[in-house]
């Protein structure tokens, strides 16, 4: 037996250096919201306008429609967007024990874009009195509802006697996402031209449409569940070990496994819906932190949410300004950068995986 | 206060892996339970830790398994799985700090460090858990449990370790020293309960016997009662003698004889 | 931990590179500036749109212009603000306009909020397949560039080349062409057009038949569909890649192949813009094309 003696000093600790992460991210961040609102098609910059205030003057009516109408509403939507994205992929690659899910796997995906697509291409055919009420926000409500109802019918799916398996949701999820498939390839037939174009557009994913509006709908559900999320550490690390013993050292898994899933089509679903289809973000945030600090879901969900938002934030620079005055849909910035860190990571897969 | 099961029946569909089996197992003891391939053994070790749907009643401390939650029976009882899975790489450190969460030793940083110790791995606490060889992994697995449940008497009551096959891939000295660990445990006031393959070590460590063979138990008592030539064939199928000397050619190494 | 220090090392070798690039995109792209004229303050979306404010004379209002504009030739120099439905507000805003001449379905309708609140004035141009849509066209751009008269001139104009180039065209039904407007090839299926489109629109002025008009817009349709539509003429666009089929390729696609069209040989190619755009050049293009599908001077 050992003595106590073989004890020697504290083993090198992974927690500490991702908490010292929190902070690292957390000046990251600021800094990316600084560069958000310096930088944009416009010359109107955020330091000058701050000087300006400073002595005195009032700010010219297009700076105050570009800071206060363009660029911080899409500082806003971007951190949101960027890091519900990233905490879902944490939180749905612990759940299902597996480092290559991401937050469309229970669902909200294949529903929103068939929301998206029902509202594009047969939004003409609702009622004048509902096309009044909602106005022109019939793609993004619809993409809500749809990656909600996409979820819902999964976890019922694969929910017996208050217990739900992962398995069986990531193969009905599957089998969602052909049917899913399917009604769109239908819809895109019936689609026009122009119709046709607001789809590729939607699907690329974009930041343009954002407003104040937008951020305050979508706002607080995404806090909500990127907080509930954030609950799950403990319960996400136990997991690791298997669902049996995970209920051994006394999680809850059952209560786990519902609160991550809504957690996920919460944050997933309002994100998907008011910026479309943004990837990579919830792949590959989660699993570079890994890399650099250890699996521990405590830290893990933190940085990610931190993380998230710095990228897509800086991808959305970016997207306005490369090509400016036209602008680069999003979803081709995160991909055209996501995809060569995606492949590097797995080029190093060593250890990273159940064996 | 015991772990009392009764009349536990498990079916899987037709096939019924359990046929009402009672099991009393008393704390400062260590109970082993031992039968065939096939026999329910790791079935009945599933319905005491909850861990399966079963028809009959388990008492622990007095209570009632199904009325307590998850937390509260993490509390009294540990659970060493017979595989150990990670599905990610956390450190060895990292892993036995799992056992801490619901356990009686809070969050406190030496017990996690003293348990790996204990199994002989404190130096390995920073090395990746996918990296160690089967054996080794099953002792930080065993680290872990024991930071679960760090003080065998606790409020009184005792708390249990509960060991699925803990020796299977150890070589024989890890064997004796774990099952010492289990024995000490148990001399401290705790209770435990292991499934065991190795009759040999069954008979050095344990202080009473479960003979399980199809889903029934077909004796329960000490070593000396319960392991002997009949019941032993009957529960195998085939011919057993206990306490006879091999053919004189050929070696024998028992544990009885190992020196820790 | 070795194996943790050394990745660590690469990964911030990574992200300190794509930071790097990051940094090095937004500068360069910061210092993008096009030389215009000092009078410019007008941005036009839509090809049509843009011919109309050249014919009128005040191309040198022009700031910038959308990625469907292409005519006249000096308006490719211009900034190009991109796709008219996925508009970037701060990149419009950055060039600058105190109006927006646009085509019907600007968006995103957040993105157009947002430009009006920055004083910028908006104003939509109706869209036309008919000679009184291309004069409306024409009169509401000469209001709100505030050379009314000058519309008006353009407008007359516009009217009576059209009605004569249309009077032209016109023969007896049983001497008409049948003609289809192929859109894309692209994976071996045509796309063409049904009805209530430009093309449908201009094949009939020009003295045609639409070969298919079951049903509306741009559709793929089966080869078989095709086949009994019969056509004794393709028409396209001439663009580059998959839209300018080589004849070869063309008449050998099993779909076409047995089609009169194919046996004669018989494909007509024009410019997009000119073609579809129902702008200003409008009777040009059915001149042009009824001279391609009857000869000239039939």
């Amino acid at each position: 037996m050992a003595a106590l003696s073989e004890i020697e000093t504290a083993p090198r600790d992974r927690l500490s250096r991702a908490r010292a992460l929190h902070w690292g991210l957390a000046g990251a961040f600021g800094l990316a919201c600084i560069v958000s609102l310096q930088v944009g098609a416009t010359n109107v910059t955020l330091l000058a306008m701050l000087a300006k205030l400073a002595q005195g003057e009032a700010l010219s009516q297009m700076e105050r429609v570009v800071l206060f109408d363009i660029r911080l509403p899409r500082l806003a939507m971007g951190m949101l967007v960027g890091a519900a994205l990233a905490v879902s992929g944490a939180a749905m690659q612990g759940l299902f024990r597996n480092p290559l899910a991401d937050p469309g796997i229970v669902g909200v995906g294949a529903g929103a874009g068939l929301g998206a697509i029902l509202a594009i291409v047969l939004g003409g055919l609702l009622p004048a009195a509902m096309i009044d009420l909602i106005g022109n926000q019939l793609v993004p409500v619809a993409a809500f509802l749809g990656g909600w109802g996409s979820t819902l019918l999964l976890y019922r799916v694969s929910t017996r006697h208050g217990s739900t398996s992962v398995a069986t949701m990531l193969l009905a999820g599957i089998a969602l996402g052909a049917l899913a498939g399917a009604l769109s390839g239908i819809l895109v037939y019936m689609a026009d031209d122009r119709q046709l174009r607001d789809l590729t557009f939607w699907g690329l994913g974009s930041l343009a449409g954002a407003s104040w509006a937008k951020v305050i709908s979508a706002g607080p559900l995404i806090g909500l569940s990127i907080g509930a999320a954030l609950m799950l550490g403990r319960g996400l690390n136990g997991l690791a070990l298997g669902e049996a013993t995970a209920a051994h050292i006394g999680i809850d898994v059952q209560r786990m496994k519902s609160i991550a899933i809504l957690a996920v089509a919460g944050a997933t679903g309002a994100a998907v819906a008011v910026s479309g289809g943004i990837g990579f973000i919830g792949i590959v945030v989660p699993h570079l932190l890994r890399l650099a600090s250890g699996p521990d879901h405590r830290t893990l969900l933190l940085n990610s949410a931190l993380l998230g938002a710095i990228l897509l934030v800086l991808a959305d620079v970016i997207a306005r300004v490369v090509i400016a005055p036209a602008e680069l849909p999003i979803g081709i910035v995160t991909a055209v950068l996501g995809a060569p860190v995606f492949l590097w990571i797995l080029l190093k897969r060593r250890g990273l995986v159940e064996k | 206060m015991s772990l009392i099961a009764e009349d536990i029946r498990v079916s899987y569909g037709r096939r019924t892996a359990l046929r009402g089996v009672s099991l009393t197992a008393r704390p400062g003891e260590v109970t082993a339970i031992v039968g065939p391939n096939g026999s329910g053994k790791s079935t009945l070790l599933g319905a005491i830790t909850a861990s399966l749907p079963f028809d009959g009643a388990v008492t622990l401390n007095g209570r009632d398994i199904g009325a307590m939650k998850p937390w509260e029976l993490a509390a009294q009882r540990a659970v060493l799985p017979q595989a150990s899975r990670l599905a990610f790489p956390f450190t060895v450190i990292e892993v036995v700090r799992l056992g801490l969460q619901s356990g009686t030793a809070g969050d406190s940083p030496d017990v996690p460090m003293r348990a790996l110790a204990r199994v002989g791995l404190a130096h390995y606490a920073d090395r990746i858990f996918q990296e160690l060889s089967g054996g080794e992994a099953q002792r930080v697995m065993l680290a872990r449990v024991l930071a679960q449940v760090w003080t065998p008497v606790a409020d009184g009551q005792p708390r249990w370790l509960l060991l699925d096959e803990p020796v299977s891939s150890l070589d024989i000295a890890h064997q004796l020293q774990v099952m010492d660990i289990a024995r000490s445990f148990a001399r401290a006031g705790g209770g435990v309960i292991a499934v065991m393959h190795d009759l040999n070590l069954t008979a050095l460590f344990a202080d009473r016997v479960a003979v399980l063979a199809e889903g029934q138990c077909l004796a329960f008592g000490t070593p000396g009662e319960v392991l002997t030539d009949d019941i032993l064939s009957r529960a195998y199928g085939c011919a057993l003698r206990v306490s006879a000397p091999p053919p004189a050619d050929i070696p024998y190494i028992l544990p009885h004889a190992a020196t820790a | 931990m070795r194996l943790c220090t050394r990745t660590s090392g690469q990964l911030a070798a990574l992200l300190t590179a794509m930071f790097g690039a990051f940094v090095a995109l937004t500068v360069s792209a910061q210092q993008n500036a096009a030389p215009v004229s000092p009078h410019a303050d007008v941005l036009s979306l839509g090809g049509s749109v843009t011919e109309i404010v050249a014919a009128l004379g005040q191309q040198h209002r022009l700031k910038a212009r959308d990625s469907t504009s292409s005519y006249p030739p000096g308006v490719t120099d211009l900034p190009d603000v991109g796709y008219v439905r996925s508009l970037s507000p701060e990149g419009v805003l950055s060039v600058g306009p105190s109006l927006i001449l646009s085509e019907e379905g600007a968006g995103p309708p957040e993105a157009l909020d947002v430009i009006r609140a920055a004083d910028v004035d908006f104003v939509e141009v109706p869209d036309a397949l008919t000679t009184e849509g291309i004069l409306r066209k024409i009169e509401v751009i000469g209001d709100a560039l505030g050379v009314a008269d000058r519309a008006d001139g353009l407008a007359a104009e516009v009217e009576t080349a059209l009605s004569a180039a249309m009077a032209d065209a016109e023969r007896p039904e049983a001497d008409k062409k049948r003609v289809l407007f192929v859109l894309s090839t692209q994976g071996g299926r045509i796309n063409a057009s049904g009805a209530g489109t430009a093309a449908d629109a201009l094949i009939r002025m020009a003295g045609g038949v639409n070969a298919v008009s079951e049903f509306e817009g741009y559709k793929q349709i089966t080869d078989e569909a095709v086949g009994l539509a019969a056509p004794d003429v393709i028409l396209m666009m001439d663009r580059g890649g998959d839209h300018g089929l080589a004849d070869d390729e063309l008449f050998d696609m099993p779909s076409i192949r047995m089609t009169p069209a194919a046996q004669t040989r018989s494909v007509v190619r024009m410019d997009g813009l000119l073609m579809l755009g129902f702008g200003p050049r409008t009777a040009d293009a059915v001149r042009q094309l009824n001279d391609a599908l009857y000869g000239q001077g039939a």
